[in-house]
């Protein structure tokens, strides 16, 4: 896929301990590329950055070999969601899709009005113009955001934190939902999240960040199976660490950090790291297990509902583990 | 030259408001004017006066204010709503027509006098309302009112289950007020004592009215600058600042800070209901005793201005009333004139104040204002600062002079030095409103605007002045009101031909119109409630 965004070894520094970058990414016509990390990995300074809302000390944006860097955000043609969606409160729902059209939604030049049903519709919210903002739920405010920035046809969509306003029983649905839309409009789009389910959910491909540095991007598969690092290897699913005497019993090599994930761990006959099944969790198909080892260690085991019972001796082997170096304090 | 724009908004304030106060202070490096101050035991005695007037209008105002908060904050009884809201009256009052009100009322010839004679069968008045005491009885009735709202609004924020858990933690009613309920409302009240100290120590109206051979220093710096004693009003005014300067730092220190309050989000208080129907008609009796009492001054106003001129003589109430003062000061241009110059100064100085405060907001709303945020708020604030008094002397002194290459011009005797003083005063209120709005903005809905392609300009058009409107509104409505009634500053810098309504009451007095100075006065105060109502509204 060649390269619609990029992002060259853009970097900013706040003060002396806290900067962001260099970041280096490109990013294809079309795809969604979701920036994970835990808080204050500096995923939102990103997308401010690329929303012009900071300026970077170094480093360059590019569309479309446009470079985009000192534009101001008005010029820059990139539309932006917000995490409380910053619809304008003294405006109805028309009235802020057509924000950004030039009009005022109310009288009609160059097409404002249709334009506005449009978007709407494009958000299953047609007929909705005159509702007064306050009057909708929090899934509508998002889609009325939604609508107000891909009204004025931007380049790239950028969405902070978008669901994080939703109760959790909307979340899932209105995951598959945007991401539809999403590819149904065809824009380019950069989200932040900091939940790893959101980012491999709603992301082609996604970008993690640890104190303001990129640690790795890819798409969910390759970071669950792949982990370039023992933070995405954490930070990125269910994961047993494991070091000294237990990584080696596992299977690991002197000085290693050796990463599990539950799924991956069984119980075994005879062979295998000895221990105490303290904890039964029931999820339906499958049930965790935390097993006590002689070490005192705990570790996490997903096998059949049936498998092994509270009080349990258990032997536990590992069928395929990732193994790091141990990263400098 | 985005840059260049704090600047110029930090000189022009710096301008407006710091310098004519250092213009001042230079004026007062004149060993002659200190000496003779220090050795004239008059202004001893004015500089004292100020002081623990200020000091006991703070005492008195908080013992009808408080108590009165609580009664109405905690207690639940019939009337409360309508009660509640009529005990604010007082602040839709003028200064100085407050004061021509009382004189009216309770004044040697007022109609309590009148009565009180009359049903005694008296041959002269039974007193006669002046020096400290007639002061403090105006200063208690006008601004008791800080106090019931500050700590009002302070009760109501009180998170009730702290109450609670106090005594269910043991304490008695009494332990609970002053180890919880005190110590949590303490910046309301220190607020308001802050408030009461300065007002009463640059209040004006009332002494002069009032005070007779009784002196305090806002009286005593125009009776010399009346004198011709220039270089002396000048050393009392710099006296007058030092006393505001030293009494503000000193009860800003009690305020304390906010955060103790708004820790949690806590439960809201639920309001007792008396139960006793017979204390509840007390109560509720007593309620209505005071609002009427509060009342009749507006009554008194109105009704004087009912009499015409000559009429009235020795009766108790009036014997004619008629609307004839308000016909004569319609028909007849030159008794508008003033009426006008109030109204265009009033508007031009809000105005002037709001647009300042704008800029400031906008200054200040910057990702990084840095090294700007101080000085612009300190310099918004300093007027309120310091009484009315010294401004009006200070812009006097700074603009009587022509050097233009120190930004100095001779204003004095032209139209122009009222409104620009009015300015100056009205920068802390237009100043706090606009800038507290701006706090309240997301600054994610300007950034919104930009992510739309919409530019600065048109974002400030369409999204910031919308949504400041109710800042905008409260803010210019409250520096209108002031700039309309202001008595202080216009008695010190007034020529003929912008000569406002205040002045033109306290001439009509002179020469016992008293008719059309009430008529005036009606005239302000219902134009003062029309505006604070306008700019309450939601």
């Amino acid at each position: 896929m060649s390269v619609f965004l990029e992002i060259a070894e853009l970097a900013k520094q706040w003060s002396h301990q806290v900067r962001v970058g260099p970041i280096s990414l490109g990013i294809g016509r079309g795809e969604i590329v979701a920036l994970l990390g835990p808080s204050g990995s500096g995923k939102t300074t990103v997308l401010r950055l690329l929303a012009g809302f900071e300026t970077p000390d170094t480093g360059r944006i590019v569309i479309e070999g446009e470079e985009v860097t000192a534009v101001p955000p008005a010029r820059r043609r990139f539309g932006m969601v917000f995490q409380h969606y910053a619809l304008f409160p003294h405006l109805d729902v028309g009235e802020n899709v057509a924000f950004g059209l030039g009009g005022r939604g109310t009288g009609d030049g160059g097409g404002v009005t249709q334009k506005v049903a449009q978007a709407l519709a494009l958000v299953d919210l047609a007929g909705f113009e005159r509702r007064r903002v306050q009057q909708l739920s929090g899934g509508q405010q998002q889609r009325v955001a939604l609508a107000r920035a891909l009204a004025p046809e931007p380049r790239v969509l950028l969405l902070d934190e978008p669901l994080s306003n939703l109760d959790p029983a909307l979340r899932e649905r209105t995951r598959r939902e945007l991401r539809g839309l999403i590819k149904r409009v065809g824009i380019t789009a950069l989200f932040v999240t900091h939940e790893q389910e959101e980012a491999f959910d709603l992301g082609d491909r996604v970008a993690v960040l640890n104190g303001g540095r990129l640690e790795q991007v890819g798409t969910p598969e390759e970071l669950y199976e792949r982990p370039a690092s023992l933070f995405v290897a954490t930070f990125v699913g269910r994961a047993n660490v494991l070091r000294g005497g237990t990584a080696a019993a596992l299977g690991g090599r002197n000085g290693q950090v050796v990463v599990v994930r539950p799924e991956r761990l069984r119980f075994a006959q005879g062979e295998g790291l000895p221990g105490i099944v303290r904890e039964r969790r029931y999820t339906g198909a499958l049930a965790f297990y935390q097993v006590e080892t002689e070490r005192g260690e705990r570790l996490e085991v997903l096998a059949a509902p049936d498998a092994a019972r509270v009080g349990d001796q258990v032997r536990v082997e590992a069928v395929q583990l990732m193994a790091f170096a141990e990263p400098p304090s | 030259m985005r840059r260049a724009w704090p600047w110029a908004l930090t000189a022009l304030l710096a301008w407006l408001v710091l310098y004519p106060i250092v213009v001042l202070v230079l004026g007062a490096l004149n060993g002659e004017a200190w000496h003779a101050f220090l050795a004239r035991p008059g202004e001893w005695r004015a500089l004292w006066a100020s002081v623990w007037i200020s000091v006991a209008s703070v005492a008195l105002a908080a013992a009808i204010g408080i108590p009165l908060a609580f009664l109405f904050e905690w207690l639940e009884f019939p009337g409360r709503k309508t009660l509640g809201s009529l005990i604010a009256l007082p602040a839709v009052l003028p200064p100085f027509v407050g004061v021509i009100a009382f004189l009216f009322l309770y004044g040697e010839s007022g109609f309590v006098a009148r009565a009180v004679q009359a049903l005694f069968g008296l041959a002269r008045s039974p007193w006669r309302l002046q020096g400290a005491g007639a002061i403090l009885l105006v200063h208690a009735y006008s601004m008791y009112v800080y106090f019931y709202l500050f700590t009002r609004a302070g009760l109501a924020k009180l998170d009730w289950s702290m109450l609670e858990a106090a005594q269910a933690l043991g304490a008695r009613r009494w332990r609970t007020l002053t180890r919880v309920t005190l110590p949590l409302v303490r910046p309301s009240l220190a607020g308001a004592a802050l408030l009461v100290f300065m007002t009463a120590l640059g209040s004006f109206s009332a002494p002069y009215v009032f005070g007779g051979g009784f002196r305090v220093m806002t009286t005593q710096i125009v009776a010399s600058k009346l004198n011709g004693e220039l270089a002396v009003a000048t050393v009392e005014t710099v006296v007058l600042a030092l006393v505001a300067v030293l009494g503000l730092a000193l009860l800003r220190h009690g305020e304390g800070d906010d955060v103790l309050v708004a820790l949690g989000k806590g439960t809201a208080p639920r309001r007792r209901p008396i139960r006793r129907p017979a204390v509840r008609g007390l109560a509720a009796a007593a309620g209505w005793v005071f609002a009427v009492l509060l009342l009749l001054p507006h009554l008194t106003l109105a009704l004087v201005s009912l009499v015409p001129y000559g009429s009235w003589t020795t009766e108790t109430l009036p014997p004619v009333v008629s609307l004839v003062n308000y016909e004569r000061l319609f028909a007849e241009p030159a008794r508008l004139e003033p009426l006008l110059h109030s109204v265009w100064m009033a508007a031009a100085s809000t105005l002037a104040a709001v647009v300042l405060a704008l800029a400031a907001g906008e200054v200040l709303r910057r990702r990084s204002p840095g090294a700007f945020r101080h000085p612009i708020e300190t310099l918004l604030e300093l007027p309120w600062a310091l009484p009315g008094t010294v401004f009006a002397i200070a812009l006097a002194a700074t603009f009587s002079v022509h050097d233009p290459l120190t930004l100095r011009w001779v204003l004095v005797g032209t139209v122009a030095l009222l409104p620009l003083a009015y300015l100056v005063r009205n920068l802390p209120v237009t100043g706090r409103a606009v800038l507290a709005g701006y706090r309240q903005l997301d600054p994610a809905l300007e950034e919104a605007a930009a992510s739309l392609g919409v530019g600065r300009w048109a974002t400030f058009r369409r999204v910031t002045l919308p949504l400041l409107k109710p800042a905008l509104a409260a803010g210019g409505s409250l520096a209108f009101v002031a700039a309309l009634g202001d008595f202080v500053t216009s008695i010190v810098l007034y020529t003929y031909d912008n000569r406002p309504i205040s002045i033109e009451i306290m001439s009509s007095l002179r020469v016992s119109e008293l008719g059309i100075a009430a008529a005036f006065g009606v005239i302000l105060m219902l134009g003062s409630a029309l505006v604070l109502g306008i700019g309450a509204r939601r």
